[in-house]
């Protein structure tokens, strides 16, 4: 039915109030960036890729603060011959593992307790996320100091067993900051008691002998990781 | 039912939080009343499925929450605002309300619209693209509103929800929360009794852990004629029970 120029055309009235929410939708609506949509494309979960990009170890200034320690690692390195990054390299992945997630770290920490995405799902993925791109840093800052292949892949394995200490001590006391301390402290202690039985500093990282009692520490702390995130079997 | 609990127990370490507490309800807008420590957090938290009972059973939306796959369905239909919200001081309220209906598996597809209609029902979208950062209190606790109604859910727990509301926002949050309580269970935790008188269709009033009370505010009231301390009817009901609850 035309209706003349000017006038009204009869019928029902728009909801306006419709109309309105798909407009604010439109505008409101958040563009993923290709970072999060490939996360949510490896992850297939939108909520997981989301809740992944506000790990505070990965946002821009800890990386860029990671980025720096490794390439001043890799010049002291090359100007020391000490292989400065293996040794800094497990230490900075422990803290950053700890900051990953948990209560007094993650604002919202409560209400995500609550949610269909488990918060033991986002820990997972944050913590490998973390762990990962510690590593790719780690490697490519060994490469370019010119490391020996064994030394820039001896820390791999205490990496892994200091920054698993350090999640299962920060899930088991609830606390961060307790984990870091773990892991920095373990490490610590790691190079020093090497230090003191060969007389050489790089012995944590070039030694055998540490390869496989880290990797069974590394094992029985994701058991006390999973076993500490896991529900309460008296939540019915 | 949506909610079917049957003797609950919480205890940290040797304080029982919650004691044998039995509930049942369906739709409809619950007031959880009672003095600081009667135990109406650690009963709301354990609704949300944030704590487990320490004994006891629970039953919500019909289904086990101590079995992973309908832990997760009811968790996709749960709308929760807990008494210290906290918030990414770097997000914006559509940012802030998006993430968590993205992680209560809202279909990415009709995430936007279910945000900016969450955000519109609490008045803040004046406020949308504002950082959290630059909010007052009470914009904070509705963008907390607005993420916990974003899922459109058939169970809605509140926690304090009118703390840092201004006399007016309180009035349109009851509005809200009748309008809620249509569709939904709405489980409102707070210590104000006007709330409850203004916007709960029933009572349960918590001393110690246990259910001193439980009715509707009409009968609370009537438990306060010729007793009790308090300005309004309601105020005298609920001195009145509590003073016969610690006799």
């Amino acid at each position: 039915m035309n209706s003349a120029p000017g006038r009204v055309p009869d019928g029902p009235e728009p909801d306006l109030e419709r109309v309105w929410l798909g407009v604010a939708s439109e505008v409101w609506r958040r563009r993923p960036g290709p970072c999060e949509r490939l996360a949510a494309r490896a992850l297939r979960s939108p909520g997981l890729a989301r809740a992944l990009l506000t790990t505070p170890s990965l946002l821009l200034p800890w990386l860029v603060a990671s980025v720096l320690v490794f390439a001043l690692g890799a010049v002291a390195s090359v100007g020391t011959g000490q292989p400065v990054v293996a040794l800094a390299a497990p230490a900075l992945a422990a803290v950053a593992v700890a900051y990953a997630y948990g209560p007094g770290l993650d604002p919202a920490w409560e209400l995500s307790r609550s949610m269909a995405v488990s918060d033991r799902s986002v820990l997972l993925a944050r913590v490998l996320a973390v762990f990962a791109l510690d590593a790719a840093l780690g490697l490519l800052a060994s490469a370019v100091s010119g490391a020996a292949a064994a030394v820039a892949f001896g820390w791999l394995a205490p990496m892994t067993a200091v920054s698993a200490l350090a999640l299962a001590v920060a899930t088991t006391a609830r606390s961060p900051n307790a984990g870091a301390a773990a892991g920095m402290g373990a490490w610590a202690i790691a190079v020093l008691s090497g230090q003191s039985a060969t007389g050489r500093v790089a012995e944590a990282v070039t030694g055998s002998a540490f390869v496989l009692p880290c990797l069974a520490l590394a094992a029985g702390c994701s058991v006390v990781v999973l076993v500490m995130t896991r529900t309460p079997k008296g939540l019915s | 039912m949506n909610v079917e609990i049957n003797d609950l127990t919480r205890r940290f370490g040797r304080t029982r939080a919650v004691d044998g507490v039995d509930l049942r309800t369906g739709p409809g807008v619950l007031g959880l009343l009672g003095p600081n420590g009667a135990g109406k957090t650690s009963l709301l938290r354990m609704i949300a499925t944030v704590i487990p009972p320490s004994s006891g059973t629970l039953r919500l939306l019909e289904r086990d929450p101590g079995a992973a796959g309908p832990r997760r369905e009811i968790r996709r239909r749960l709308g929760y605002l807990p008494q210290d919200l906290g918030y990414y001081p770097g997000f914006t309220v559509v940012d802030f309300v998006e993430y968590f209906a993205l992680l209560k598996e809202v279909p990415p597809a009709r995430v936007p619209a279910a945000v900016a209609a969450a955000v519109e029902r609490v008045g803040l979208g004046d406020k949308a693209k504002s950082k959290l950062r630059t909010l007052s209190g009470g914009m904070l606790r509705r963008a907390g509103i607005a993420q916990a109604i974003v899922n459109d859910p058939e169970l809605l727990l509140f926690d304090e929800p009118t703390a840092g509301l201004d006399p007016e926002q309180r009035v349109e949050f009851r509005t809200l929360l009748r309008d809620l309580g249509t569709r939904a269970t709405v489980v409102v935790s707070t210590h104000l009794v006007e709330d409850v008188g203004a916007a709960c269709g029933e009572v349960v009033l918590m001393h110690q852990g246990r259910i001193a009370f439980q009715g509707t505010p009409e009968q609370l009231t009537a438990r306060g004629e010729g007793h009790g301390t308090g300005d309004a009817p309601l105020e005298r009901g609920y001195s009145a029970v509590l003073a016969e609850a610690r006799s």
